[in-house]
């Protein structure tokens, strides 16, 4: 008697668990059934599950609604759809499959679809990398200074050629050769500090750097050699006796476990990439934080404590002229999201200025002169116009934009897709009679178009252009890697 | 006719870029739902009526093969090329009947004819012939081509990446053609005219699975099986996605699992609609593969551009299942599957 009592209960829960999973399972909402797109849809679905279902297949919520309410027939932007009853609690939505006919769009709405789909998915980009530390098994496989790289595989001796290849040269398997010498294979490169992935091609074989154990995934599942163009060396003398010295900072968002730092003959010490900018840190001998006694550039924090500073980078000096009466004078702009109270100027004889790290790229700022909001009266550069307009400055500008033509117009503006086509655009000036506006561009591809008084227009002397989504034609512009 | 044939090509390639896109976007899905929408020319043209050109390299070194490194850009493959005076990529693009450049960098160049302009809608511009005298790619020099001109400046701005043009088989059918896209390698070795490697030293390819191509064309059509009934799919390297017609056999369809589905439409346009899914039962030889990602689309302007009913591509999803050899002077294909441990 027992044991049927066993069996009823397994039986009860058996079926409870198969009548649930039934109620929702993504993949088997949808099917094609002579010629018939059907979707099965449970009338006791959770909001939640009609939501998620509303998603993966792209049907309007309101439809899902309507089916829910017992309709038999729904009309939903042109379309009709049927509903079936198929059991109690289940239905079917159906329509007609998409015939040949049917799809027939713009290419139009490809692009911009593809666009948004794009911005989405995001790409990684080296330069915003805020730093970090190499890591070789052999410490002459690579070495820095003074903008050139060197890099040594020593392995390969019988191949026929090696190259290297990496985000360097547009990881390019043809533009860089690398020279035959004793026991394998070496390159000097000119490279700018940074972050850099590469691999080597032996005999047309992509291989990661045997002696780099620094490695990370690339989009095809495979692994990519990282590089680190270090352009500054962390130091502490001393401490010979202590077992683990660490530097943190706020380029690391002061995590306590730091980075590691390498014993030398007199102290410790580690090479780093610092993307320019301006970083507070401290050293961790044996769990004890301490300022860098080296460094006498110091500033105590919110919580009184004292952090060492370094500048990376030359600082750009802003500078504003006259307003000597005024009590204060802040810098403000796209660099530190407009604060009115962060970057406050020193006062000069003549005015006011500040000293400040930027790294490269477009900027626009503001002064603000005792609550006023000015533009800077001496850099003819400027974004938008009337009361939204701002100053722009472009450091380590790397592309020129020129028109030679339309002496006479009154504005010209580019505008493209390294701002959006913002029809403020940038704001071109003359000089030695052409316009011009210079820009700092990552590289890769960009399209754009001048606007001259107000009529848009290829860039007459760039043979390169292509059509745009609405048909007209964009100039096109390549920015080299090297 | 080529011109059609472009155009098809074209909107093959964006809309199954575009699918792709859409998958890649949902595998997090708490954003927004994007839809896809893909522009379509229904105009009738054949690839029966295509003259096939081959194109036989110069070797530029004394060997008798040579490895050229592929590049990836998402599920593309690129070939690093040097056409004229112009250094970029090409698509690896086996379902590229003939060698195709981009307008952006090869409109000014000489015509050869072959224009036509039909301004259904402008949308991929217009089809030119363009000669180009010279192509180098890694070891090999192509002399005197007549190549295809077409905007392929969506598969830059997508993938940030100059793309000089794509290119398929008609550049390699005078080799064997090993495709090994775990190595990101796409070996070519000189044969004879029987088909023969001409370093006879050179093992043969091991396959697991050898069909014979049928037809002339330079696109390679294999038959693969759907829950036992054969079906005729386009060996597409270009295709970021598989593809299978909409309309197929009922007892196909039930095979498939149909997990996404775009279909919202643009102001004033008829609603178009992208399926996707899994193949879950998807043979060829004795090998099956099962869950693989596909679109489920209409293939009929597929179908007529190619002169044969096509019931399918088989795309990234199909190649990245091991290593493809193809020599189209012995009209044979081969696969060799990676092993699951090899993955």
């Amino acid at each position: 008697m027992k044991t049927i009592a066993h069996y009823i209960v397994l039986l009860i829960v058996l079926f409870c668990t198969l009548n649930s999973q039934a109620q929702y399972d993504p993949d088997k909402v949808c099917r094609i059934e002579n010629g018939q797109l059907i979707f099965s849809i449970n009338l006791k679905w959770s909001e939640k599950e009609k939501k998620e279902v509303s998603k993966l297949f792209d049907l309007d919520s309101t439809l899902i609604a309507q089916v829910y309410s017992g309709k038999s027939v729904i009309v939903i932007s042109g379309v009709t759809w049927n509903v079936k009853k198929v059991k109690p609690n289940l239905v079917e939505l159906y329509k007609p499959v998409q015939s040949k006919a049917d799809i027939n769009l713009k290419i139009n709405d490809v692009y911009l679809v593809i666009d948004q789909w794009m911005n989405f998915t995001g790409k990684t980009n080296e330069s915003s990398v805020v730093f970090g530390v190499n890591n070789f098994a052999l410490s002459y496989v690579f070495t820095y200074g003074n903008d050139n790289a060197m890099f040594y595989l020593p392995a390969y001796k019988t191949a026929g050629k090696v190259y290297i290849a990496g985000s360097f040269n547009g990881w390019s398997t043809t533009q860089t050769p690398m020279k035959a010498v004793k026991d394998g294979w070496m390159i000097d490169l000119n490279l700018k500090p940074g972050k850099y992935s590469y691999k080597y091609i032996v005999d047309g074989k992509w291989t990661t750097d045997p002696n780099n154990k620094l490695r990370e995934r690339d989009a095809a599942g495979g692994y990519n050699s990282v590089v680190y163009c270090c352009n500054h060396r962390f130091e502490l003398k001393g401490y010979k006796d202590a077992g683990k010295v660490v530097v943190t900072g706020n380029f690391f968002t002061w995590n306590p476990l730091g980075i590691a730092m390498n014993k030398t003959s007199d102290g410790w010490s580690l090479p780093m990439y610092l993307r320019d900018g301006t970083y507070a840190y401290k050293f961790i001998v044996d769990n004890v934080w301490m300022p860098d006694p080296a460094n006498k550039n110091t500033r105590k924090d919110a919580d009184g404590n004292t952090n060492s500073f370094i500048e990376i980078g030359e600082p750009y000096l802003f500078k504003l002229k006259d307003f000597t009466t005024a009590d204060k004078a802040i810098l403000t702009g796209s660099f530190n999201r407009w604060s009115q109270d962060e970057l406050v100027m020193e006062k000069t004889e003549k005015g006011w200025q500040l000293p400040y790290v930027l790294a490269p790229g477009n900027y626009e700022y503001k002064f603000i002169v005792d609550g006023l909001w000015i533009t800077d009266f001496e850099n003819p550069f400027s974004v938008g116009s009337d009361a939204t307009k701002n100053s722009f400055i472009a450091l380590k500008a790397n592309h020129l934009f020129t028109l030679d033509k339309f002496p006479e117009a009154k504005s010209v503006i580019v505008t493209g897709s390294f701002n959006g086509w913002s029809t403020q655009g940038y704001r071109m000036i003359q000089q030695g009679g052409k316009w011009i506006f210079p820009i700092y561009l990552q590289p890769g591809k960009y399209t754009y178009k001048f606007i001259v008084d107000g009529t848009w227009m290829l860039d007459p002397f760039n043979q390169l252009y292509e059509q745009n989504e609405y048909g007209t034609n964009n100039s096109v512009l390549w920015i080299d890697p090297f | 006719m080529q011109s059609d044939w472009i155009k098809n090509r074209l909107f093959l390639l964006t809309f199954l870029a575009t699918a792709t896109v859409f998958l890649a976007s949902f595998s997090t899905i708490s954003k927004e739902s994007a839809y896809s929408k893909s522009s379509y020319i229904p105009i009738p043209g054949s690839l029966i009526f295509y003259q096939t050109n081959t194109y036989t390299p110069e070797f530029n070194i004394n060997a008798d093969s040579v490895v050229i490194p592929l590049k990836r850009a998402g599920r593309l493959f690129l070939i690093e090329a040097k056409v004229e005076d112009e250094t970029g990529n090409l698509v690896f693009d086996t379902g590229a009947n003939g060698l195709v450049l981009n307008s952006t960098y090869f409109r000014n160049h000489v015509k050869s004819g072959g224009t036509t302009s039909t301004g259904v809608t402008g949308s991929v511009g217009t089809v030119e012939q363009i000669s180009i005298s010279k192509i180098l790619i890694a070891d090999l020099t192509y002399k005197n081509l007549r190549a295809d001109i077409a905007n392929l400046g969506h598969i830059e701005n997508r993938r940030g990446i100059k793309i000089l043009g794509l290119i398929g088989f008609s550049m390699f059918r005078n080799l064997e053609i090993i495709i090994d896209p775990k190595n990101n390698e796409l070996k070519l070795f000189r044969i004879d005219r029987i088909g023969k490697k001409l370093n006879n030293r050179l093992a043969d390819f091991k396959a697991d699975h050898i069909q014979s191509i049928e037809g002339n064309t330079n696109i390679l059509f294999l038959k693969g099986k759907i829950n036992g009934k054969i079906l005729n799919f386009c060996f597409d390297t270009g295709a970021e996605t598989n593809a299978i017609c909409s309309d197929c056999n009922r007892s196909i369809m039930n095979t498939l699992t149909i997990t996404r589905r775009s279909g919202l439409s643009g102001a004033g346009s008829a609603n178009s609609e992208v399926l996707f899914g899994r193949m879950n039962d998807f043979t060829i030889g004795n090998k099956q593969i099962p869950n693989m990602e596909t679109i489920i689309t209409n293939l009929d302007a597929l179908s007529e551009a190619y002169g044969t009913r096509i019931d399918g591509m088989l795309g990234y999803n199909f190649l990245e299942q091991g290593i493809v050899c193809v020599n189209f002077v012995k009209k044979q294909f081969g696969i060799r599957f990676t092993k699951r441990e090899e993955k």
